[in-house]
């Protein structure tokens, strides 16, 4: 018999953190410091930061896991971030991210160059309640010199306490408390869920609370960490979701060439990808549907 | 043609650069280093672990896959490690080897992955990907370079960004700053591998097979002593064999 089934009708019933996609993002405001999961173009919280741009939040300052991608290139394209903290930003042997790029070149936002010492450092003092962690490995490089990387009295470099207001993650599985299983990588989405305020993962699908307790040893984020749970089918598209799909590649390359510049990165991609879909089912649609998202595998190299 | 391409020569010499018990991270765009690693465990070093920037600890992947953090490349690994695991060895050094390329690569094997171009405004005419790791660099005990372009506009004089540091301004630099580990040692490109003198300049260790010296002196951007350098050899056939047969079946390196 499960904890489920053994609650009487009379006695209070364990809380969902089921929400959907557009509520779960209104927590989100201008102003305030967001972390956004994922690596590269992999597990990215893509339907999240989309939503994000379709409602035109401003001045967000944004840090990503070390090595990142989509959802920071298309927040920055989006002009929703005025500062962004991150390592290295690239769709790796597919190309530059463009409008990072752009927007760095032109100045229109602030770049902190970090890495992942400086980034994680950071987390890590919030999650052991210090005001900062030195890291001692950072060392010889210009990145000594980046607002990242301040030094504390010893003259060691040492990033202060990173608090996001909000994280958002995307796994593969979570049940309606907020129990996530990746079956993938999960990378730094754990260590982002415990030094963060509010957290909000997006799955491919929600399973049963029976399904995590047969297999506890693979919940890789606790419910206990967990705010808000979206159910969001491909919501990693066109980053992969572990597990579940691959990347799109060809879907990427498009989207790199409509970053080329301002003008076609609105006409070719907020326009019909941001600012058309009426849901995400009707993005998948739009991007050619589920069957041909978990066919991917055949042909992505 | 020399019957194998540049991606499988780079792959093949790098693999002879590791040896038995190393512990190597690669990086992004690193089809070639994690070939390299995988070519070496099953030609010298059977006990050399390869750990992804993903954290994937020895993938035994059915082919190559060209995301370093494609969800695939977990299937028949031996753990997933976090990102902390890799703040661990950011910090304690447990690595042996990393492998870094480059936007721009300088004669002393220092990095820019983050711009070109820098203005008075702090601003870069071209902003490059920026670095996920700079601390491999300081702590792994070694630093295998490798770059598919070699071109004046890759090996140049001093990087205008250091985003990882290879021997700085020369000998001596990185002990004063208190790093213990030994820099980089080679660097591969489809016509050569450097290595570096006492001076810690980078020097053509070896010329690859069929490449004119002339080539070399014209698309480095630093000079190089004029020598009779000697030539590499090439890759044997069992290296080829291996590679294409157990590492790299659908030929990813070919194309």
């Amino acid at each position: 018999m499960t904890i489920d089934s053994k609650a009487d009708a009379d006695k209070p019933t364990r809380r969902s953190k089921l929400t959907s996609l557009t509520d779960a993002m209104t927590r989100v405001e201008a102003g305030q410091l967001v972390a956004l999961g994922g690596l590269w173009f992999h597990n990215n919280p893509c339907a999240a930061v989309r939503e994000l741009a379709r409602r035109k939040i401003r001045d967000l300052r944004i840090v990503a896991a070390p090595p990142s991608s989509y959802a920071v290139d298309l927040l920055i394209g989006a002009g929703c971030v005025s500062h962004a903290t991150v390592g290295h930003v690239s769709f790796e042997h597919l190309g530059f991210a463009p409008n990072f790029r752009r927007a760095a070149q032109e100045g229109a936002v602030r770049i902190v160059d970090a890495d992942e010492a400086t980034i994680l450092g950071g987390l890590m003092a919030t999650v052991e309640h210090l005001d900062s962690h030195p890291v001692t490995s950072v060392k010889g490089t210009d990145i000594c010199r980046s607002p990242a990387a301040p030094r504390n009295r010893d003259a060691v470099v040492a990033p202060l306490a990173m608090r996001p207001d909000v994280c958002i993650l995307h796994a593969q599985e979570a049940d309606r408390y907020g129990n996530v299983r990746s079956l993938g990588t999960p990378f730094c989405d754990p260590l982002f869920a415990k030094a963060s305020q509010y957290v909000i993962v997006t799955v491919d699908r929600i399973v049963d609370n029976d399904s995590i307790r047969t297999q506890p040893h693979r919940t890789t984020i606790p419910g206990y960490l967990v705010d808000a749970v979206v159910e969001a089918p491909f919501g990693a598209h066109p980053c992969s979701s572990h597990g579940v799909h691959v990347h799109d590649e060809a879907y990427i390359r498009s989207y790199i060439k409509a970053g080329a510049s301002a003008d076609t990165w609105n006409r070719d991609f907020l326009a019909p990808y941001v600012e058309a879909p009426t849901s995400l089912e009707d993005y998948v649609d739009r991007v050619g549907g589920a069957t041909r998202i978990l066919e991917l595998s055949e042909v992505v190299r | 043609m020399n019957g194998y391409s540049n991606d499988e020569l780079m792959t093949v010499l790098l693999a002879r650069e590791l040896r038995n018990e190393d512990l190597a991270v690669t990086g992004a765009s690193s089809l070639v280093p994690v070939a390299a690693c995988l070519l070496a465990q099953i030609m010298h070093a059977p006990d050399l672990t390869l750990i992804t920037p993903a954290g994937v600890v020895n993938p035994a992947p059915s082919r190559l896959y060209r995301s370093a953090s494609d969800g695939r490349w977990v299937e028949g690994a031996e753990a997933i490690g976090t990102a902390y695991d890799l703040f661990e060895m950011s910090e304690n050094g447990r690595l042996d080897v990393m492998f870094y390329g480059g936007v721009q690569i300088d004669r002393r094997g220092n990095i820019n992955l983050t711009g070109t171009g820098y203005g008075a405004d702090g601003r870069p005419q071209f902003r490059g990907p920026g670095l996920a790791n700079t601390s491999f660099a300081v702590v792994s005990k070694r630093i295998l370079l490798f770059s598919a372009a070699h071109t004046p506009r890759t090996f140049v004089e001093k990087v205008e960004f250091l985003t990882a540091a290879g021997h700085l301004n020369g000998p001596g630099d990185r002990e004063r700053l208190g790093i213990t580990t030994e820099g980089p040692v080679v660097c591969v490109t489809p016509l050569v591998t450097f290595e570096f003198d006492a001076e810690k300049c980078m020097q053509v260790r070896s010329i690859h097979p069929g490449v004119d010296p002339d080539d070399v002196v014209r698309n480095t951007g630093f000079p190089l002593h004029p020598a009779s350098w000697p030539r590499t050899d090439a890759p044997t056939s069992e290296e080829l064999t291996m590679l294409r047969r157990f590492v790299d079946p659908s030929g990813e390196l070919s194309v």
